[in-house]
């Protein structure tokens, strides 16, 4: 079945055409890379499917709903989260504060209840910390639940991230090259992560990455990116073998 | 109204909106080379009417000699300004520079009161200025004329520099990017500092000029003029140097004429200027000439 | 451990209760009149720093909330022959000239307008991010100003009001300064005082994780109004004289000063800072005074307190930019531990 669906998706910022008719289908249960170069166009891509950025062009349907030009948390609400290419945690605030306020979005107390501490308040506020704390306890981080966010080395800051991303509950995870700056131990234990969030959370992820060894590791198809446009889609093996895509990343040798 | 009536509002609106526009472009120049709202602008514009105050009333100096030395002193302090209170915040958050810039402010408001007290003083009347003209049946001073000349001379000379000279493209490389800049061997402090006296002497102009034409001066007349002029900056795009005389002109002409055609709400005439921004901010945040600038994800 | 806690807890308000009996029968009005004014402080600081240091805009339209507030206070509080006596160019509108309401309703009617008002400046500014905030509800500050002077037949215009009831007292203002910290307390550490906080951190982050920016920013800002009012409300009612020029920017500028001083997002540093500040504010005073030393008298220099309190702010800013407490809070434990950690020095937190 259809997750989420992007009609010819455009971005143009002036007279610059970032994504130009992204066509996009994911299935449920999928893991969707999207690989090209730097400045390719797809981070922006994310940030039209999340609402961070209104399409120029196109649609943007999740579960056959339209979600198109929606704000980041009414897209949040209905079941999209995201982590970020240069982690956006609250740095100031403990690793559990972070999990708890991805918790906030389905809260059904008015900020009169939650400011008097009423019954009702009261009970959502434990299960919003027994939620969190059993959502660090699968990362690992449960230890750290009191440590500033901004305090934990990098590989941590990035798990958070996907912590705080699964708090708030979504049907389709984004992860923005969750392996940057990692070494092969630690990207290939993300691979396994992934993968291991993938079946426990009953996710679907799409994801922008640069590393091959995650990329074809895990990913059921691949789509590809050069300046804005989609230049090929298909298994691991069909993109390694296509040739526009190794001319993408490799370019073009004079005498060809 | 009548026709003679009516160009004699707007010969005062387009004065007026000149004034504004001088003042604007330094707001401008800042905002666009440090994204800082420089608070302290309009403190500035009213220590130039202080200083050429002082050098026509207590030492007797010709007025054109007074001017030079009002402006070159308020392009100083303008730069020393940012030299103190700014400089060592330039990597911090946004909200601590803002902060300093208030604190600036005050500073300077402040130190006029205990220097030159609470008390309003006299600007002197110079005869060049203000002699009367009679155009037809419109009676003009003669600074109405003078202000808009000088505004289009400074504005002309601003943009050559901007566009043609060594520093002005200095500038327009730091407002970019700071980063690159320096890399390609910009000096940015210097640069920055160099911004700063520009945009305070161009309101030195603006300051001398106000005070001829509104002789009453005080330590606290910088508030309101600065609080609009950024409010024409932001009309006509901030960043944009042509979009702060633009802005300064509607602002200007908008306030004389608003006052001239409904009477009744002459009270209300500082508030026109914040209805004003908050439409443009509802309806084009950007500005008339502004270009977009948003936050990188 | 927990309930050793509390005993500490409550002894330190026997304290301060002990306290405020014996400076409201042995201290002169003058002193009290100080005590009142830092527990207002301690409010509008509270109000503001939710808005500024929890929720991270940058307002500064304080002064027009207060103004609001003071003014329905005063209004609503004043008995019908000092209206009469106030009004005498232009009469109050009625119903409003035949009407004295009791303090506190009249205080949270204050409050509740400036949550009004707060939510009709916000429908708009909140839109708006950083400087452009600022300047944006700076204006609105002043519009409310300029409103309040031209709607004679409502505040009495420019000529201000003037025999206010004073019905301010040490327990009124310290008893809502009270009621305001216990609130602000339970707020922040709620799961919507966390949302303002992340909203703070990160804005674009905490949108994507679901929480609806407009919703929250004007939830802390309409909260914050309200406060002010209240603070307002307060004020008036303590000088027994309000007018427009009490609501220029200045009355901004000092509470921003208190809110920067005690660290923005500290609810433990708004509160000691609202207390510094107000006390040297009038210790200062001799700064503007002139000093008689008896055989030889320095004039007084107006506005040299106001001189040495920008540059305070400035070197702050500068120099301590977490001011005192930076987003830390009280707790006994850090109390004991410093206790602890030098015996002899008794730790000053409070």
């Amino acid at each position: 079945m259809t997750l989420l669906k992007a009609n010819k998706i455009t971005m143009q910022f002036g007279g610059l055409t970032a994504v130009s008719d992204f066509d996009l289908e994911i299935k449920n249960g999928e893991i969707i890379a999207l690989i090209g170069p730097n400045g390719a166009g797809k981070t922006t891509a994310f940030n039209m499917i999340t609402g961070v950025y209104k399409p120029t062009k196109g649609s943007i349907y999740l579960n056959d709903s339209d979600i198109t030009g929606f704000r980041p948390d009414q897209i949040t609400k209905k079941g999209i989260a995201r982590t970020f290419q240069n982690i956006r945690l609250f740095k100031d605030l403990s690793v559990l504060d972070n999990v708890l306020i991805a918790n906030h979005l389905n809260i059904k107390s008015s900020i009169l209840e939650a400011a008097l501490k009423l019954p009702r308040y009261k009970r959502e506020e434990r299960k919003m910390y027994e939620k969190s704390m059993e959502l660090l306890k699968k990362v690992g981080l449960a230890d750290l639940r009191d440590e500033k966010s901004s305090s934990l080395p990098y590989g941590k800051q990035r798990r958070l991230e996907i912590a705080r991303a699964l708090a708030t509950e979504p049907k389709l995870l984004l992860l923005d090259e969750p392996a940057a700056g990692m070494n092969p131990k630690e990207t290939e234990d993300l691979t396994l992560f992934i993968k291991q969030i993938r079946d426990e959370f009953d996710l679907t992820i799409f994801m922008i990455e640069h590393h091959m060894q995650v990329v074809m590791g895990i990913s059921d198809r691949i789509y590809v990116f050069d300046y804005g446009v989609t230049i090929a889609q298909g298994t691991p093996y069909e993109i390694q073998n296509n040739q526009k895509v190794i001319e993408a990343y490799l370019g073009v040798s004079e005498d060809a | 109204m009548s026709l003679d009536i009516l160009l004699q509002h707007l010969a005062n609106g387009i004065s007026q909106g000149s004034l504004y526009a001088l003042i604007a472009i330094g707001y401008t120049m800042v905002y666009g080379i440090l994204r800082l709202i420089n608070f302290a602008h309009g403190e500035i514009f009213m220590m130039a009417t202080y200083f050429a105050f002082f050098g026509i009333a207590t030492f007797g100096m010709p007025w054109y000699v007074v001017f030079i030395l009002a402006i070159l002193l308020t392009g100083l302090l303008g730069m020393s300004a940012e030299r103190v209170a700014y400089r060592p915040l330039r990597d911090a958050p946004k909200i601590s520079i803002l902060i300093s810039a208030i604190g600036v402010s005050y500073l300077i408001q402040n130190l006029a009161i205990v220097l030159f007290s609470g008390r309003p003083k006299a600007f002197p009347q110079i005869e060049f200025f203000t002699r009367m003209f009679t155009v037809g049946n419109v009676r003009i001073q003669a600074l109405t004329i003078v202000i808009p000349i000088v505004t289009a001379v400074l504005l002309a000379v601003l943009i050559y520099l901007i566009n043609h000279t060594k520093n002005g493209i200095a500038m327009r490389a730091v407002a970019k990017d700071h980063e690159t800049a320096k890399l390609m061997g910009i000096d940015v402090n210097k640069t920055i500092a160099l911004t700063f006296g520009i945009g305070s002497m161009l309101a030195a102009v603006g300051g001398i000029m106000w005070g001829l034409k509104f002789p009453n001066i005080l330590p606290t007349m910088g508030i309101m003029p600065g609080l609009k002029c950024f409010i024409a900056a932001v009309l006509g795009g901030i960043g944009s140097i042509s979009g702060a005389v633009i802005g300064g002109f509607i602002l200007g002409l908008g306030e004389i004429l608003l006052v001239a055609f409904f009477q009744n709400l002459t009270g209300y005439r500082d508030a026109f200027a914040f209805v004003l921004l908050i439409l443009i901010l509802l309806f084009k945040p950007t500005g008339i000439m502004g270009e977009k600038i948003s936050e990188k994800v | 451990m927990k309930n050793k806690k509390n005993i500490y807890t409550l002894i330190s308000i026997a304290l301060v209760i002990l306290f405020l009996l014996l400076a409201n029968s042995f201290f002169d009005s003058y002193q009290i009149r100080i005590l009142n004014l830092c527990a207002i402080y301690v409010v509008l600081g509270l109000s503001m720093n939710l808005i500024n240091g929890f929720t991270g805009l940058f307002s500064l339209g304080h002064a027009g909330f207060m103004a609001v507030g003071a003014y329905t206070t005063a209004i609503l509080t004043m008995p019908i022959a000092a209206k009469e006596a106030n009004y005498f160019m232009t009469p109050l509108v009625s119903p409003l000239n035949n009407m004295v309401w009791p303090f506190l309703p009249a205080l949270i009617m204050g409050g509740l307008l400036s949550a009004v008002a707060a939510f009709i400046i916000g429908a708009p500014a909140l839109r708006l991010k950083g400087d452009y905030l600022a300047i944006a509800t700076l204006g609105f500050g002043e519009i409310i100003r300029i409103l309040i002077t031209n709607a004679q037949s409502l505040t009495n215009g420019a000529l201000g009001l003037k025999s206010i009831p004073n019905t301010t007292n040490i327990w009124w203002s310290f008893g809502i300064a009270a009621a305001t910290t216990v609130i602000m307390i339970l707020l922040i550490n709620s799961s919507y005082g966390r949302a303002f906080k992340a909203i703070r951190e990160d804005e674009i982050a905490a949108e994507n994780m679901g929480i609806n920016l407009f919703k929250h920013k004007m939830l802390a800002f309409v909260i914050g109004a309200f406060f002010a009012g209240i603070g307002g409300g307060l004020l008036g009612n303590l000088l027994g004289t309000v007018d427009p020029n009490m609501f220029k920017f200045t009355l901004t500028f000092n509470i921003l000063f208190v809110i920067v001083l005690g660290g923005m997002g500290s609810i433990t540093g708004t509160i000691i800072s609202a207390f510094i500040v107000t006390i040297s504010m009038e210790v200062l005073r001799f700064l503007d005074a002139p000093i008689n030393l008896g055989f030889i008298t320095i004039p007084g220099i107006t506005g040299m307190r106001m001189v040495v309190y920008s540059l305070l702010l400035i070197i702050v800013i500068i120099y301590f930019r977490q001011g005192l407490m930076g987003t830390r809070e009280f707790s006994w434990d850090s109390v004991i531990a410093l206790i602890k950690k030098a015996p002899f020095k008794k730790g000053g937190a409070k």
